[in-house]
């Protein structure tokens, strides 16, 4: 090859690179600097950001990271603000759509909160984002679709609990206060109203009758060796809130408490040592086939398995006789919700009366509950086919929920992983 | 001065604007895929080297140097490796097997139609296709424990050799969709050419046959690679609730996408550092490239 | 040649095993809907709701969609390597391997943030365009490869200065020329990225659209059998639309 054309691609090459990569950091300026949030973002078409964001001052002000534009004044606070459920009604209409996300039809019977929801509103177009994704995805589809006024920005999400309070530090939420907002207990609720438990399930063992014969009542009972290979999570530990807490469950039924989570690590351990925790993840299918049949879930999402399976395959649903732990879930309306009225329409249904009962169908004790019994519009063998708990239930605080599953988090790979092949 | 064989038409623009001319062509390519890769996932470098309440910092690579996190990176570069081969090896014999191998004309669409869906066929599907086949309670475990043959515990499908197993069933496909069309390259002439030059079978294929193929088969091997570097889904199916041994995509869900406070940073340093690997590995296999032209040559 | 023909059927045979038990194994799992009894109950369920023919059918207008800009975007660029500019391999290829190892859900928020701003994410046509975007650059590995052998395979050097000596200019070149050669090689591609984009989900449901990965998706996290009877049906009907393709094409080809 002759040496000038070696030359003249090689320094293509470089200008190219160069290019790449100034268009790269230009970029990325624009993206992560955090300049000081006095002047609202200016609405640029163009992804190249402009050189003067460029100088990476770290903000000393809380609020949102300047990265997201400013969000649009919050709606009213409640439905005396909007002026009566009719007012809502129409104001939703207008807006005529709204955007959910991981909201996965089986759990905590969210397909048939959604069917209603359609029927009593059909002129509501519902868009369903990533059923599967987790609490940090929601957040995350939030930021990234800042500003837009696209089906794909959320208008409302459901996450665990210390979600609720980062998505308001990070001024992803406005306020706002349901018909029925003193019936939600303290601990339940921002006081502000950024954000509000909606149900909460217990964690049990679901258990596929016709492979595991003798059904385990404890976590004692996980350890023998009758049980080699059975024993599952529903989840990654160090990410799935469901598999977290199933960790955690099983520290309190081994010594030790919602501030120590690390007996439930050193459980699994000896569970995986003796051969009976495999690492699938545990799904319906799994657990039908046998392969998983006894899997760590939160009550709601066993007893509905229980029901869909309809005896194809048996399953049982035990809650540990020496204890379990309550998961509770929030909601939120997003502050750069582009159907804000929408949101505030599902809001009020799903905190209705008709919506707690479709959430207490599914097994989920909702927020409203005792205010709902009190009503009597709890049927008689409805609060029969309800599981009856009798051991003890812990309900953690947020602050004890962010301790544990760092804890568990970092634990796990540590404790129980260790890498063997 | 410019390549000799290329006759240059009297109607080429002069050096300098055929220089910029040649960039137009792959300009389109370039525009495309930084606007629709280069740009969005610029925030996984930016998010690895900053830190939001401290600016830049190294911190997150640093991080990195944890024992779980180095022998994840090991053990997903192991899998890769071995499934590249492993696939790549019986992706060929089965590609020979359609295209030289003289079946007929149904059995090559067959195939390289199948090829196209099962090199897809990923994820949960797939981990539950196999654990119905070969899981504790499987087809196959069933069968094999009827005729005295007790896979579990000593195999288990959730184990390295498991989960490589399971990755085959989207790499062989892969291989044959990637190398087939090669092999119909191999001009029947050349052989016959051979025999009459009394080269025997093996000369045939050290002298003739693999020098011309081997440049495709070496980048159908790093594809290969990076498939299964990159694989999430199916190794989360069958290992993601707790295993001992966890791919490095696992890793980055349980950061990025998680129920439990994560480390973003430390997530996205994760991808950044699969980046960087795969990375090596095209620098590894544009060397080996110049290396089998080289032994072309001889 | 006998024996090369033993050998053939035989690694056919071993190979045709090694796939078809998996799916025999999904296919037996899908007919144990009711209980004690193999039947196609799963089946009917999947088959009763309308949005299956329609995910479908909006999935399959994208592959194709992204099937055609990706080869149009990625035979010239790998002709101009392979003919001009041979040290900007490395690079390209390293460009078009990066999709695999950057996480869906990482790109798929990325475009979003990139395009918040503009007509592209403010609409469901536009996150179309945008969905149409991210699945070009997620085949790239796939084509790019199935190009570059194509390519390798034929020699382009010669059939260019052929062209050329008899007057063609570059675009009768392109298209007269070389896309005939590697119809084969670009249809290998193209089966790889038509299973990758009726089966991908994340990205599209994150960008609101109907694909049918998504509403597989949906059905399949609540049921038991319905995934599973779910999964062959898709594997059938992607294999059948595959085969329709290749069939059309050897029509083409002549």
């Amino acid at each position: 090859m002759a040496i000038n054309e070696r030359r003249i691609s090689r320094r293509g090459f470089l200008r190219l690179s160069a290019f790449a990569g100034a268009g790269a950091v230009l970029a990325a300026c624009g993206q992560a600097a955090p300049a000081a949030p006095v002047a609202p973002a200016a609405p640029t078409a163009a992804p190249a950001a402009p050189a003067a964001t460029a100088a990476p001052a770290p903000t000393t002000a809380p609020a949102a990271p300047a990265a997201l534009p400013a969000a649009p004044a919050p709606g009213p606070i409640d439905l005396a603000a909007i002026g009566g459920m009719d007012k809502l009604v129409e104001l939703a209409k207008a807006e005529g759509a709204l955007s959910v996300i991981a909201l996965p039809n089986d759990w905590a019977n969210y397909g048939e909160m959604k069917k209603a929801f359609l029927a009593k509103y059909p002129f509501i177009k519902l868009e369903d984002l990533n059923p599967d994704g987790s609490s940090a995805q929601e957040l995350e589809a939030i930021k990234a679709n800042a500003g837009s006024n696209g089906p794909q920005n959320p208008d409302v999400i459901d996450v665990g609990f210390t979600w609720g309070d980062t998505a308001k530090k990070d001024g992803l939420l406005q306020p706002y206060k349901v018909a029925g907002w003193a019936d939600i207990a303290d601990e339940l609720k921002d006081a502000d109203g950024f954000w509000y438990g909606d149900y909460y399930g217990v964690m049990t063992m679901e258990v596929n009758t016709q492979v595991v014969t003798n059904v385990p009542q404890d976590w004692a009972d996980l350890l023998k060796p009758e049980y080699k290979g059975q024993v599952a999570l529903a989840g990654d530990p160090t990410g799935s809130g469901q598999a977290i807490n199933a960790v955690w469950a099983a520290a309190l039924g081994n010594g030790g408490s919602l501030d120590n989570p690390t007996p439930g690590l050193e459980f699994f351990k000896k569970l995986n040592d003796a051969g009976n925790f495999i690492p699938v993840v545990a799904k319906p299918a799994t657990i039908a086939k046998g392969e998983t049949p006894i899997a760590l879930r939160w009550d709601y999402n066993a007893l509905a398995n229980r029901d869909a399976s309809a005896g194809n395959p048996e399953i049982a649903v035990v809650v540990p006789s020496s204890g379990s732990l309550a998961g509770v879930y929030v909601q939120g309306i997003s502050a750069y919700s582009p159907r804000p009225y929408a949101a505030r329409l599902w809001m009020e249904f799903i905190y209705s009366d008709e919506g707690q009962l479709i959430w207490l169908k599914g097994y989920a004790s909702p927020a409203r509950l005792e205010a709902v019994k009190k009503a009597g519009k709890v049927s008689e063998d409805l609060l029969a086919k309800l599981p009856k708990i009798s051991a003890k239930v812990a309900i953690p605080t947020g602050d004890q929920i962010s301790k544990a599953t760092d804890a568990i988090k970092a634990g796990w790979p540590t404790i129980v992983g260790a890498t063997v092949k | 001065m410019i390549d000799q064989t290329l006759p240059i038409p009297d109607t080429a623009p002069k050096l300098r604007s055929r220089l910029s001319w040649v960039w137009l062509g792959v300009l389109p390519f370039f525009l495309f895929i930084g606007a629709f890769l280069l740009y969005p996932a610029v925030s996984i470098v930016v998010q690895t080297f900053t830190d939001p309440a401290s600016g830049l910092t190294l911190q997150h690579i640093l991080d990195l140097n944890t024992p779980f996190i180095r022998s994840s990176y090991i053990y997903t570069i192991e899998l890769s490796l071995v499934t590249a081969l492993g696939g790549g090896l019986l992706g060929f014999l089965l590609a020979y097997a359609i295209t030289v191998g003289k079946l007929p004309r149904f059995v090559r669409a067959t195939v390289l139609t199948f090829s196209g869906v099962a090199s897809n066929f990923a994820g949960i599907p797939l981990a539950f296709a196999f654990i119905a086949t070969l899981g504790q309670l499987g087809l196959v475990t069933q069968w094999l424990r009827s005729i005295g043959i007790v896979l579990y515990p000593s195999f288990s499908l959730y184990s390295f050799w498991g989960l490589a197993i399971t990755y085959i069933y989207f790499q062989i496909p892969l291989m044959v969709l990637v190398v087939a069309p090669a092999l119909d390259g191999l001009k029947r002439e050349w052989r016959e050419a051979s025999e009459n030059l009394g080269a025997t079978s093996y000369q045939y294929w050290r002298y003739v046959a693999f020098p011309v193929l081997m440049p495709s088969l070496l980048g159908a091997m790093a594809l290969l690679f990076g498939n299964a570097f990159g694989a999430h889904a199916t190794a989360f199916a069958l290992t993601g609730g707790g295993s001992q041994g966890s791919v490095v995509t696992i890793l980055i869900g349980a950061q990025l996408s998680s129920d439990a406070l994560s480390n973003p940073g430390l997530g996205n340093a994760l991808a950044f550092g699969m980046i960087v690997i795969m990375g090596i590995t095209i620098a590894i296999y544009s060397r080996m490239q110049r290396w089998a032209e080289r032994w072309v040559k001889q | 040649m006998r024996v090369h023909r033993i050998w053939s059927w035989l690694w056919l045979i071993i190979g045709a095993t090694y796939f078809l038990l998996p799916l025999a194994a999904t296919l037996q799992f899908s007919l144990q809907a009711k209980k004690g009894v193999l039947g196609f109950t799963a089946y009917a369920n999947v088959f009763n709701d309308t949005k299956f023919f329609e995910s479908f059918a909006f999935s399959f207008q994208t592959a194709l969609a992204t099937i055609l800009i990706s080869a149009l975007l990625l035979v010239p660029t790998a002709y101009w390597v392979q003919i001009r500019l041979p040290r900007l391999r490395p690079l390209i290829e390293f460009f078009t391997l990066l999709p695999i190892v950057v996480p869906a859900v990482v790109l798929v928020f990325g475009l979003a943030r990139s395009y918040n701003r503009t007509p592209l994410t403010d609409s469901r046509q536009g996150l179309w365009v945008l969905l149409i975007g991210a699945y070009v650059v997620l085949s790239f590995p796939y084509m790019y490869r199935a190009v570059d052998t194509g390519l390798r395979s034929i020699n382009v050097r010669v059939l260019t200065e052929a062209a050329q000596s008899l007057g063609a200019n570059w675009l009768t070149i392109m298209a007269r020329v070389i896309f005939p050669n590697i119809v084969v090689a670009l249809l290998s591609g193209a089966f790889v990225t038509f299973a990758i984009v009726m089966g991908e989900f994340t990205i599209a449901s994150l960008l609101a659209q109907p694909a049918f990965g998504p509403y597989m998706n949906l059905l399949s996290s609540s049921k038991v059998y319905e995934p599973s009877a779910l999964a062959v049906v898709s594997f059938l009907l992607t294999w059948g639309s595959i085969a329709i393709f290749q069939g059309l094409s050897r029509d083409v080809a002549r």
